[in-house]
């Protein structure tokens, strides 16, 4: 009922001629999609990590424990994990939003049609390679003997090589290459949807460039940053080849611990474990990320 | 241009850090997968195009590379739809829950792929329904995680979207189908085909689900790549790359001539 | 190792019976051992056998010298699983309903998935059914389930222009390696059995677990590597000047060009196998069609084609090593298999909690 008459309120703003009419129809495959291949198989694994652990056994027993959960955080091998995962999540997620703002602002509004198609394929070619061969294309600019070092050596401007890889910096560096495409084709979107007539009509009543941009162009294009930002958050903290392979095994993410215990170890009550803390985690810090962006957006997000 | 540019000089060269960082490795990759050498390596020990042919002479790499292409495009099209409809629900609706369902809706990308791989595969096993190790399951895992992406772009794309053009087209005597597809489609646009991009994409390159879904026979190609490249670096994986790389820019070049073609069909 | 095994193995079936109820238990086991075969050639009429091996060039490779003739010979169809791990997959389905028929493994998580249930045929019903274990040398065919059909040996691999060549397994910890070693995550194979060999090396036996910690500990800085496709890229780019490799991995990338070469352990002669496990409760015409093909795989024109492609050592006493590899030194005598050492895995894995994480911290520090 209320969500009758709220609609009926929505209809009348938006031109008061009809009801909308229901729109479940629309989102009902996908929730049946989701409960039964998203939510039911990860709610069974999940119920796992409550099970006394077991080697090669995969399904609950029923033995209820909380020690793989105990074991997460009071061993600061996981513990530090944890906050070490979120902090790289976030990193990353503010300077691909830094990096590819003004790339999908330049694609967006060249008024060239032959640059922005060009920067459209340089971003897309750049996301088609492999990520094992990518990393490699990595190693080979950021390691000890990499081209960056030598070449600074080279140069004289430093005598031993920088650290730039096997550690938290060349981690960073690779998740920014592989989730960067990912917040550029999210703000082209939003960009490209607000009117260029807005930016223009704030200019032309006395704007500077960077006035109108900050009171027109970026809250519109504010969806935009926010999908972006969380699919780039999301992709970050789940990542296992990136740091595993940028971090030189130094820079050790949830994701490391339960590929590990899952894949490898087998011990998948504790890896179920690590994964509910993980999952319980990214909710937390993306919902107190929406809520403080909803309090800047004024509830249009 | 000069100060008629809607461009800023700071954004231009920013844009400009972002183009390196992007494709500097994937350069070296290209280069390296042109090598004439026996093995991967940078610099190139001279030019030649004999690992790109060993791609395509492989009888692994090549049906590899073409099963993923298939299952990318079916992937990318159940996702594109139920995404797309999920998307337009969340943003036109006031239910309470759909905040619920945002939160939902991004989900499988937050876990790490052997996560949701490992459960799905368990999940198929126990319900013997035969979906273990066989392409549908294989799929459903697929559409699972490149869903989300295809809701957050058209998400982003219709949050803004001023209803009352559709219902303009409505009171014009538009039904319902033909104001979507003939007002509100083309201004999305941009939205879905990010989301599909992401959704081609994400399913091309999934590696750690496809580690428990793949099925017997039909190997993925960044399987194929990994099994591989676990022995060693072969050059044949850059040279995969290379063929994805001009794929794709043959692609966005003939798309945006048929949409310009069109354009200037309507004009006339 | 055995003794332990056949102990836990007895514990498991004890449990095992009770879980599923005794007559159960028995049916399925009588009917397992129904099968048969002599090593000739049959009609199988079109059924499918599941197998687990390695993808890409490994797949390539199989196919060419050994599966495709065999679907031809035999009327079958194989279906080809790369996506390893395949311990999860054979416990998501039980013993009783396994989804591959005949696996190749490395070694741990061999053990493990025979440790977790009743998954495997034993050696001794391999041995009856499969002719041409005879022919292989005795190591091949000890580890109680699996016979091991290719192998290959330990070693570091060096650059040369990086220095002095190392002529012992603890020049590894050489002051001018820092930084420039290299060694893999605890889950591979490689790391594991390098641990092992410092415990024995460094302490009273490869059991002596401590002394393996301090060795890790003392041999930081160290680059740890996920796989061997990625160390071998390390090594070729300079980045590492020694590193643990198995022997085929080195010999194949001193044969590409690269300024490597090999010391191997002498202190320590501890092997990397290829073992294959035939699957107890697969279909009667899937058991008989596993006989068949590890029977294939085990004979001597294979395994020197093999050993060709992927420079690893044969286990059948006829095979011939083929030139290039015999050339750098490699022969199939009585001899260069003497003192051969299968790690002691049982009591790896039953430490594996501890030595994950204990390693891992140290890796991380």
């Amino acid at each position: 009922m209320a969500e009758l008459a709220l609609s009926e309120v929505h209809g009348r703003r938006t031109g008061g001629r009809r009801l909308r009419p229901t729109l479940w129809w629309l989102v009902t495959p996908a929730i049946l999609f989701f409960v039964l291949f998203f939510l039911i198989p990860i709610a069974s694994l999940f119920a796992i990590s409550f099970d006394k652990g077991a080697q090669g056994v995969i399904t609950f027993q029923g033995n209820l424990t909380l020690d793989n959960f105990a074991r997460i955080f009071t061993r600061s091998l996981y513990y530090e994990a944890v906050w070490r995962s979120v902090w790289l999540g976030a990193t990353v997620s503010v300077l691909c939003l830094i990096i590819g703002y003004p790339l999908a602002f330049v694609i967006a509004r060249t008024l060239r049609p032959g640059a922005a198609l060009l920067l459209t394929i340089l971003v897309l070619a750049s996301m088609q390679l492999d990520m094992v061969i990518r990393l490699y294309g990595m190693m080979v600019l950021m390691g000890d003997n990499g081209l960056i070092n030598t070449a600074l050596m080279k140069v004289g401007l430093i005598s031993a090589p920088l650290p730039l890889m096997y550690n938290s910096f060349g981690v960073i560096v690779g998740l920014v290459q592989v989730t960067l495409p990912f917040m550029i084709l999210s703000l082209v979107g939003a960009i490209k949807s607000i009117n260029p007539s807005l930016e223009e009509a704030a200019r032309s009543l006395g704007s500077t460039r960077w006035h109108a941009m900050r009171t027109v162009t970026w809250p519109l294009s504010l969806p935009g940053v926010y999908a972006g930002t969380l699919l780039v958050f999301a992709l970050a903290i789940s990542s296992y080849v990136v740091p595993a392979l940028m971090g030189g095994w130094k820079v050790v993410t949830l994701p490391i611990h339960i590929y590990q215990q899952i894949a490898e170890v087998g011990r998948w009550q504790f890896g179920a474990a690590i994964g509910v803390v993980l999952f319980g985690t990214s909710l937390l810090a993306m919902a107190v990320y929406i809520l403080a962006l909803r309090r800047q957006a004024g509830g249009r997000m | 241009m000069g100060d008629t540019s809607p461009i800023p000089l700071t954004f231009r060269l920013v844009s400009g850090v972002a183009l390196v960082i992007l494709l500097t490795p994937v350069l070296i990759v290209v280069l390296s997968g042109l090598n004439s050498g026996e093995y991967l390596t940078f610099p190139p020990q001279g030019l030649s195009l004999k690992w790109v042919a060993g791609f395509f002479t492989s009888p692994i790499f090549l049906p590899a590379f073409l099963f993923s292409f298939g299952l990318a495009t079916v992937t990318t099209i159940i996702s594109t739809i139920l995404g797309t409809m999920a998307a337009i629900f969340l943003t036109r609706s006031r239910s309470r829950a759909r905040e619920v369902l945002r939160g939902l809706f991004i989900l499988p990308v937050v876990l790490p792929g052997v996560v949701l791989g490992l459960a799905l595969y368990v999940f198929f096993a126990w319900t013997k329904l035969g979906l273990a190790g066989s392409f549908p399951g294989l799929l459903i895992g697929h559409v699972l995680v490149t869903m989300p992406f295809v809701i957050a772009t058209v998400t982003a794309s219709l949050v803004d979207f001023d209803l009352s053009v559709e219902d303009a087209a409505r009171s014009l005597g538009a039904t319902p189908l033909q104001a979507f597809t003939k007002v509100t489609l083309p201004i999305i646009q941009p939205g879905i085909s990010a989301g599909t991009i992401f959704a081609f994409i994400v399913s091309f390159g999934q590696f750690e689900l496809t580690l428990f879904l793949a099925t017997p026979d039909m190997q993925p190609l960044p399987i194929a790549m990994y099994t591989s490249l676990r022995y060693a670096f072969e050059p044949t994986a850059a040279a995969a790359g290379i063929f994805a790389i001009c794929l794709v820019t043959i692609s966005t070049l003939v798309t945006s001539r048929l949409v310009n073609l069109k354009k200037l069909l309507r004009r006339r | 190792m055995i003794g332990s095994k056949g102990i836990s193995r007895r514990g498991l079936l004890k449990t095992g019976a009770a879980a599923a109820g005794v007559s159960l238990f028995n049916i399925n086991h009588a009917w397992s051992q129904d099968v048969t075969y002599d090593g000739g050639v049959f009609d199988a009429g079109g059924a499918t056998l599941n197998v687990a091996e390695w993808g890409g060039y490994w797949q390539e490779t199989q196919n060419r010298l050994l599966l495709d003739k065999f679907q031809k010979d035999f009327n079958c169809r194989i279906q080809y699983d790369s996506t390893f791990p395949w311990f999860p997959k054979f416990v998501a389905n039980g013993p009783e309903d396994p989804p591959i028929a005949i696996a190749n493994w490395n070694l741990p998580e061999m053990y493990k998935t025979a440790a977790a249930g009743d998954y495997f045929v034993d050696v001794e019903e391999i041995r009856a059914n499969v002719p041409n274990v005879a022919k292989l040398w005795d190591f091949a065919s000890l580890g109680g389930t699996g016979v091991t059909w290719a192998f290959s040996r330990y070693c570091y691999v060096y650059r040369t222009d990086a220095g002095p060549a190392p002529t012992s397994f603890k020049d590894f910890w050489k002051e001018e390696y820092a930084g420039r070693r290299g060694t893999y995550i605890t889950s591979n194979t490689l790391q594991m059995d390098f641990f092992l060999g410092s415990c024995a090396t460094f302490g009273e036996s490869e059991t002596d677990f401590d002394a393996g910690y301090e060795a890790m500990r003392a041999a930081m800085p160290m680059k740890i590597s996920d796989f061997t496709g990625n160390m071998a890229t390390l090594v070729e780019r300079g980045e590492v000047a020694i590193a643990v490799q198995s022997d085929a991995e080195a010999l194949l990338q001193k044969e590409k060009g690269v300024p490597v070469d090999l010391y191997y352990w002498d202190e320590y002669k501890g092997i990397l196998t290829q073992t294959k496990t035939i699957s107890k409760y697969a279909d009667p015409m899937s058991k008989r069609l596993a006989f068949a093909l590890l029977n294939r795989t085990l004979e001597a024109e294979y395994q020197t084609a093999f050993a060709n492609e992927f420079w690893m050592r044969p286990s059948n006493r006829d095979a011939v090593i083929p030139e290039k590899m015999a050339a750098l030194g490699v022969v199939n005598s009585a001899d260069a298999t003497d003192g051969l050492h299968i790690p002691d895995w049982q009591a790896y894995l039953d430490e594996e909690i501890d030595i994950v994480e204990t390693v891992n911290e140290i890796f991380a520090s």
